[in-house]
């Protein structure tokens, strides 16, 4: 049916769009609010203040929150992409026959929603009798980023020319001199890539928190005992806050990955 | 293998295998072990039972259940309507701006759906955005009740959070397809619609079924977002697992719901990844 023909290519670009702005929206607004003179989260914007930033400044529950999470996503940083790069080089190179199956298997994770993996390790650590604490949020946290971590590297890995380190090895380097000076340095951005993405998930997770702190908050932590007992005026402030961290590392994740795949092109 | 090389294979494949074993698989046997468990004045008690398990067919916990798979659904089915043009637009539409808009919809995937569930409430509340926009321009005299703490609330909420996870999987089925195969469509005489249905949808059912999967799999196990826009019309699953580990105190019980949960999600995956097999163009 030729007859009527409509240019369908800017429909799609308007709902594109539209789902951009549907996605969008709710954040604009957050962000709008932390800066807004009144008290409560309502239209219209009153005036443009610093205040809820500055009370937050002062604030030493959060302060204390900031510092948790930033330590908590250090250390998950470290653990999930030492593991995982460990992981995704181990299988690579050493289990060719099993990679499909190891694969699919180190993204098992992935597919526990967060509300199952919290419980599950508090159960453990229960019966285990271990305190709770930061360090078995960490715990919670690198199984968390673990599989983001081993994806992206065994993705980067895939393209990997081979007789690169045959080469090295025929010329007598160690085992573990190939993969310092040779392996490590070609995965570099792809590292800085999980890493980035490790430190956005623990940095936003708050289920697996809530499951496994003991008395010491983190900001999402802060956020979600704010809604559940009382909002303060603070709280645009740091959920935008959060926001911003957030758009930053997986901003810059983007321009690693980018950067990895143009650098393995040319070198192909 | 030789020594050496077993000796290097342990030492990158033995340490993060045996992190996600004391820290995965251990906690994950453990609430298996829990489910049939028993607690006995506040105190886990290994005696093997079938009671909790029996518990969950109590209408109670049916029904909740049964919402919660109806709104997961629901989700599911909204996001690739919604979700479906987005990737192909992105695929096979443009070129200029793909990047561009590959990263904007990747950006929001990486904020904190604590933080997006929140920005909602301020959205639907009695005095939000919405609210006041209706009365504004004067299409209703009160503000609509049902907006915030409803199963409309926690559906758009969860859209909102997890299409993403839809449109990613999808484009880069879309974006692999070989361009030959349209012109081919369309010398053979196909319209528009015949060419999608017989040609660009059978070949697209591995991204739809992997992006369905990545929507259905987090708001079966959905926790903040119902606990906060659902209210108390509105109970998912996740509120009453979660429930079991806190006041409640009955792990056993909420252990076995949480498997149930799995349950759901692994016959989901099944039907979804075969559902989603490469078919042959026909």
């Amino acid at each position: 049916m030729p007859a009527l023909r409509i240019p369908t290519t800017p429909l799609f670009a308007l709902w594109t769009a539209l789902v951009l702005l549907f996605l969008f929206a709710p954040l604009v607004l957050v962000v709008l609010f932390s800066f807004n003179t009144s008290e409560i989260s309502i239209f219209p914007i009153r005036g443009f203040t610093l205040e809820w930033y500055g009370r937050l400044a002062a604030n030493t529950t959060f302060r204390a929150a900031l510092a948790n999470s930033f330590i908590v996503a250090g250390a998950t940083v470290i653990l999930a992409t030492a593991l995982g790069v460990a992981m995704a080089t181990g299988v690579h190179r050493y289990a060719a026959r099993w990679r499909t199956v190891l694969r699919s298997a180190s993204s098992v994770p992935m597919m526990v929603p967060h509300l199952i993996l919290g419980i599950a390790l508090l159960s453990f650590f229960n019966i285990v009798e271990a305190d709770l604490s930061l360090l078995t949020v960490i715990a919670g946290h690198s199984i968390v980023a673990f599989p983001y971590v081993f994806l992206i590297i065994s993705a980067r890995l895939v393209g990997f020319d081979p007789s690169v380190e045959e080469a090295a090895r025929d010329l007598g380097a160690s085992t573990l001199t190939i993969f310092l000076e040779i392996t490590l340095p070609l995965l570099a951005p792809a590292i800085l890539a999980a890493a980035l993405i490790s430190f956005t998930l623990s940095f936003d997770e708050v289920v697996v928190t809530f499951f496994t702190t003991g008395t010491d908050n983190t900001l999402p932590m802060m956020i979600w005992s704010m809604l559940r007992f009382g909002i303060t005026p603070e709280i645009n402030a740091i959920a935008t806050l959060t926001i911003v961290v957030s758009c930053v590392m997986a901003g810059l994740a983007e321009i690693a990955i980018r950067r990895a795949r143009t650098t393995a092109d040319r070198r192909q | 293998m030789t020594r050496r090389g077993l000796a290097a294979a342990t030492a990158f494949l033995a340490p993060p295998g045996l992190w996600i074993a004391v820290f995965f698989v251990l906690p994950m046997a453990t609430i298996v072990l829990l489910s049939f468990w028993r607690v006995v004045d506040y105190d886990i008690v290994a005696d093997f039972t079938l009671a909790n398990y029996q518990k969950l067919f109590r209408p109670l916990y049916l029904d909740v259940f049964w919402r919660t798979i109806k709104v997961s659904l629901l989700v599911t089915v909204i996001s690739l309507l919604i979700g479906y043009p987005v990737a192909y637009y992105l695929a096979r539409k443009t070129k200029r701006f793909r990047v561009t808009l590959l990263v904007l919809v990747i950006l929001p995937l990486w904020t904190s759906y604590l933080v997006r569930t929140y920005a909602w409430m301020l959205i639907l509340g009695t005095k939000g955005a919405v609210n006041q926009g209706l009365q504004a321009v004067g299409l209703t005299s009160e503000p609509i009740a049902w907006l915030l703490y409803s199963d409309f609330a926690v559906t758009l909420a969860l859209v909102h959070i997890y299409v993403p996870y839809l449109i990613l999987p999808l484009y880069s089925v879309l974006e692999k397809l070989d361009p030959s195969l349209f012109e081919a469509a369309k010398d053979l005489g196909g319209g528009r619609w015949r060419t999608f249905w017989h040609v660009t949808l059978p070949l697209s059912l591995p991204g739809v079924a992997t992006g369905c999967l990545f929507v259905f799999i987090p708001s079966m196990g959905s926790f903040v977002t119902p606990e906060l826009l659902g209210g108390t019309r509105s109970i998912l699953i996740g509120s009453i697992v979660a429930q079991q580990f806190g006041v409640a105190f009955e792990y056993p019980l909420g252990s076995a719901m949480a498997l149930a949960i799995m349950g759901i999600i692994l016959l989901a995956a099944v039907a979804l990844l075969r559902a989603g097999r490469p078919a042959g163009v026909a």
